[in-house]
């Protein structure tokens, strides 16, 4: 699920885990209303809040986990079967015993997971997993959402503000904005159709005049160290051709953000609605 | 319906073990609570040798049963702070945090787990305290004791704590209805510490009706002390178990009817 901030994609996660009752409409998942509160219910989903912890900051993760255990009725045996099969995928394992407080932000993510992961629930909702993650711990995170998704069929269910999160592990989008679904699809063809730019930054070691460009181009920034500019995308890898006569010392190409692309598919009226 | 209780069971030991572990850790939060509670347990105690070098009795009961009556109530607040208090005192700041929502999505009661998720057992020593009165109490009065007293005391004890509980969480239930809660908690404030000074056979008319019916802190330790004096009439013991049952439904519905209002939090 996409949308800017206050687009509705945390509320729509509450009402489908029952935390909250939604004002009109119905909702049903997994045949049950949600905000029935059923427990039956209850143990066939997890939740992650990137922002809400569920884990106890002065104990170890692996006082969480015998809590959820009883909490869930896991059976010993499955239990330290799937406990050890994510502390071996997280690679986790010296993590165990140490208190939370002390661990990272990725690794304290990691753990969240287990303790969601652990009753092997059939539907894992991921309100933003990766806020406030680097780009390594965000990398590993997505593998292994990714692995769960292929390895034991859990459904993922996730909202956020990346566009690596979106496009490397969901196929299907859809893109919320004023508590209105404007697209529903294919996420490379939402890609396809409403990511028309690139942005490139060019840094110099030398102070450095581009002549007149030849290409339709917004420059956002021109310093005599540093250019940016927006392009479309077929021009991209041209212009970047171009670029390179001029010797920068360091090169990126950005995706569009989120927020802009879901302003662009709302200006157009979400024509690809599928 | 046994299922359901012994995982609850089980769960309820497994947050003892964990709040133990997470006391340990910080051991001012193990103690802190025994200094507290002790203070207050000494200030009240000094009132009532202050009353009663004036007074030879309040209502129909002489210091031995005043001191009975201290030490009932004493040891109810005691179970409540060993037990509930400090979990269910949270429940305002949770729903106003949104951290609620981690409460609702488990598979298990959200009021069970917040009611034993802070078991104090730095109160412990007041339990101890409490009971070291009721024997001072009962020794001072002179009060005849037999074992068909002591367990229907015991009883109400037990009655009385549902009570105390229901009265705690209704009030903190209000929370999921009103943005603040903080003027009902200082009339809960107020109607303790009155109650605790003043057994409920001294209220007449309007007070009666308050601390009786609407805020019944004054039958929590008088029934029991009235019980073990085998001053307990049938219609009063009747209306005790009545008020528990109503106070108990109220605490239900509220409780259930508050979770599906529940509105969290931005995050």
């Amino acid at each position: 699920m996409i949308g800017p901030n206050g687009a509705g994609k945390t509320t729509l996660v509450k009402m489908l885990t029952g935390i909250i009752a939604p004002t009109s409409g119905k909702i049903s998942v997994l045949g049950y209303y949600p905000n029935d509160l059923k427990n039956e219910f209850k143990q066939q989903y997890a939740v992650v809040m990137g922002q809400k912890s569920q884990l106890f900051f002065e104990l170890t993760a692996e006082d969480t986990l015998r809590l959820f255990k009883e909490i869930y009725g896991i059976p010993e045996e499955e239990y330290q079967k799937t406990k050890n099969y994510f502390i071996n995928l997280f690679d986790l394992k010296d993590l165990m015993n140490v208190q939370v407080r002390t661990l990272s932000l990725g690794e304290r993510m990691k753990m969240e997971l287990i303790v969601a992961l652990l009753h092997n629930p059939q539907i894992i909702f991921l309100d933003e997993p990766t806020i406030g993650l680097d780009a390594v711990a965000s990398k590993q995170i997505r593998s292994f959402l990714k692995e769960i998704n292929e390895k034991r069929g859990t459904t993922i269910i996730l909202t956020s503000h990346y566009m690596d999160d979106i496009k490397t592990l969901c196929k299907r989008s859809i893109v919320i904005n004023h508590g209105c679904k404007i697209y529903d699809g294919d996420t490379e063809k939402l890609f396809e159709q409403y990511q028309k730019n690139k942005k490139i930054t060019l840094t110099f070691d030398l102070p450095t005049e581009l002549p007149e460009l030849e290409y339709e181009l917004e420059l956002i920034e021109d310093s005599p160290y540093k250019k940016v500019m927006m392009v479309s995308k077929e021009k991209t890898s041209e212009l970047l051709g171009w670029l390179m006569k001029f010797s920068p010392s360091d090169i990126s190409v950005e995706e569009e953000e989120i927020g802009t692309i879901v302003e662009r598919i709302y200006m157009e009226g979400g024509r690809a609605f599928a | 319906m046994i299922n359901r209780i012994k995982k609850n069971s089980r769960v309820i030991r497994v947050l003892i073990g964990l709040r133990f572990q997470n006391l340990m850790m910080i051991r001012l939060g193990f103690f802190g609570p025994f200094f507290v509670d002790g203070s207050l347990f000494l200030i009240q105690l000094v009132v009532f040798q202050t009353i009663y070098t004036e007074v030879d009795r309040i209502g129909t009961w002489e210091s031995g049963e005043m001191i009975l009556y201290i030490g009932t109530f004493s040891m109810l607040n005691a179970i409540n702070m060993l037990i509930y208090f400090f979990g269910v005192i949270g429940i305002p700041d949770k729903i106003k945090s949104g951290e609620m929502d981690l409460y609702l999505t488990k598979p298990i009661s959200p009021l069970l787990r917040l009611s034993f998720e802070k078991i104090n057992l730095g109160s412990f020593p007041l339990v101890i305290m409490s009971a070291f009165i009721i024997v001072y109490g009962i020794s001072l009065g002179n009060i005849q004791l037999t074992v068909e007293k002591i367990v229907v005391y015991i009883f109400w004890m037990l009655i009385m704590s549902i009570l105390y509980y229901d009265l705690i969480v209704i009030i903190r239930s209000i929370s999921f209805f009103v943005i603040s809660n903080s003027n009902i908690t200082r009339v809960e404030e107020a109607g303790l510490e009155l109650c605790m000074q003043l057994p409920g056979i001294v209220f007449y008319g309007v007070y009666k009706f308050i601390f009786y019916c609407v805020l019944p802190y004054g039958i929590l330790a008088t029934i029991p002390v009235q019980s073990l004096l085998g001053e307990l009439k049938v219609i009063n013991a009747i209306y005790g178990i009545m008020v528990v049952a109503v106070f108990t439904v109220i605490t239900c519905v509220i409780w259930k009817r508050g979770i599906r209002h529940y509105n969290s939090a931005s995050s």
